[in-house]
């Protein structure tokens, strides 16, 4: 469907002579920058259809004209996408701020689409927030994003090889570099510094369209810039469940004084009976050989002979009280008697 | 929370089939892996049939003993509350030994006070296999072979060498 319209527009002739080398990257990158391009394009369209009608030349009708049998689609795929991704989301939350009258972003947009190479590439370094050479990192950046765009873009691998994308490429690095910022965030959601914070924000301040007053409109993660907490209202449901990475190596967050949860890393079997010992087996001790067992056959050892089972020798104190209680994440014990914990938080 | 799991515990006072994995049952089918995985020297053992609480060993007769050459078969009856209770093992093969009561029970501190459920069949069938090298006859159940090993220690190999041939090849 893309093809034809981009087809159409006489743009990229020129270009493809010019870039011969940027045709041998992945089809992965290809197909969703075309597919990032194909969300833009739809919007700029639709804007300038409302309210740039006539300062266009020829090349704006040739895009505009074909572009609107695939606007049901690229709608359908922008509902899609922004279930999906938080950079994606970006991209087209920055566009709809875009339609507000206090800015005009659409004249560099049009430069693009008018296909000045030069204007493109100036575009590129504008927004991308003056990250390092764009258009031939991008390729790289994208490899650990497209898996999950790819099944939506089985249908359109006509298109990637007709060449006829390099002008939209310039956009495509341009959102790439500033998906860059945001992805490194995603890859690391929990432990977050100072410095990818800043790094984070400031992209998103050097994008052009972004305007002090949007950050209210558009979801943001926690409001600044971060990645997604896992408790977040607004977080995809698509996104991996980091719970797990989320508590172990970093417990100081969820238990709020680390203690001995810290070491608690593989979860081990009871020796007596095979099965897993829980958080209140792990942090319970009886025994100062360090012989660890859970609380079921420690007690059933108590009704018996009453002796450890790795020194043979008698458990010192009577039966322990525990008590375990869960107060919204955080896990309390008490111990009504003092047994030699692993550490005291 | 603490009481909520010892339903399936209860049930160990009961006999288990093999289909059901009760606290015994999945500890022995454990110790059954480990011992599949790592067998211990001159030795093995798995369960007879389908009953995963009656199991068959075999223990080759250490070299440098009267009983090298030997195989020895014993049975491993494990008690429905295992690991808390030894497990009871058997000779089946006709051993002279101090340590092995004329109907093959054998008896060891650690299959009965000094038993410890942190013990494992792994290690009970090398603490057998200790007691071919080391007869213990200031805790014999046969007092005569006791007698015999500590006074005349030759004639003891001896009978105890007649009877692995005997008995155990």
């Amino acid at each position: 469907m893309v093809s034809d319209s981009i087809s159409a527009a006489p743009i990229p002739s020129a270009a493809n002579t010019k870039n011969p080398g940027k045709k041998k990257r992945t089809n992965r990158s290809a197909k969703l920058k075309q597919y990032k391009i194909d969300a833009r394009r739809e919007q700029w369209l639709s804007q300038g259809a409302a309210k740039n009608k006539g300062c266009k030349d020829g090349v704006e009708d040739d895009i505009h004209l074909p572009s609107s049998p695939m606007g049901k689609r690229g709608k359908q795929e922008l509902e899609k996408v922004e279930t999906r991704r938080r950079g994606e989301e970006d991209v087209i939350h920055q566009d709809s701020d875009s339609e507000s009258p206090s800015n005009s972003p659409i004249s560099p947009n049009c430069s693009v689409l008018c296909g000045g190479t030069d204007s493109g590439t100036n575009f590129t370094g504008s927004s991308s927030g003056g990250s390092s050479s764009s258009s031939s990192s991008s390729g790289g950046c994208f490899s650990g994003n497209v898996t999950e765009e790819e099944e939506d873009n089985n249908d359109e691998e006509v298109e990637e090889d007709d060449g006829c994308l390099d002008d939209w490429e310039a956009v495509a690095d341009a959102l790439a570099a500033d998906d860059k910022h945001k992805t490194s965030s995603h890859d690391e959601p929990v432990v977050e510094t100072d410095l990818s914070r800043e790094l984070t924000h400031g992209s998103s301040l050097g994008y052009p369209n972004s305007n002090p007053g949007s950050a209210g409109m558009v979801p943001w993660g926690s409001g600044n810039g971060r990645a997604w907490r896992v408790d977040d209202a607004l977080r995809p449901q698509t996104l991996p469940n980091l719970s797990k990475q989320y508590s172990m190596p970093n417990p100081d967050r969820r238990f709020g004084g680390g203690g001995p949860w810290s070491r608690l890393s593989v979860p081990s079997p009871c020796p007596i009976c095979c099965e897993d010992l829980d958080l209140t087996d792990t942090s319970f001790l009886p025994c100062n050989c360090g012989f660890r067992l859970c609380l079921f056959c420690h007690k059933r050892i108590l009704e018996q002979d009453a002796r450890c089972p790795g020194c043979r020798k008698q458990y010192e104190c009577e039966p322990v009280e525990t008590e375990a209680s869960v107060h919204g994440g955080s896990l309390t014990l008490r111990l009504a008697r003092s047994v030699s914990m692993i550490e005291r938080s | 929370m603490i009481s909520g799991g010892g339903g399936g515990r209860s049930s160990s006072s009961s006999w288990a089939p093999t289909t059901s994995v009760s606290a015994s049952g999945k500890r022995i089918q454990r110790e059954m892996v480990e011992l599949n995985n790592d067998p211990p020297p001159h030795c093995s053992a798995g369960p007879k049939g389908d009953n995963l609480y009656h199991w068959i060993a075999t223990i080759i007769g250490t070299p440098g003993t009267p009983y090298q050459g030997g195989i020895f078969f014993l049975d491993i009856i494990f008690p429905t509350d295992y690991p808390f209770m030894p497990p009871q093992v058997v000779f089946k093969t006709r051993i002279y030994h101090c340590n092995v009561e004329p109907d093959g029970r054998v008896s060891m501190g650690i299959l009965k006070d000094g038993w410890s459920p942190a013990l494992t069949i792994t290690k009970v069938l090398l603490a057998v296999r200790s007691i071919f090298t080391n007869p213990d006859p200031y805790n014999a159940v046969v007092p005569g072979i006791a007698h015999l090993y500590l006074g005349d220690r030759a004639k003891h190999d001896d009978i105890a060498a007649e009877w692995t041939v005997r008995f155990a090849k």
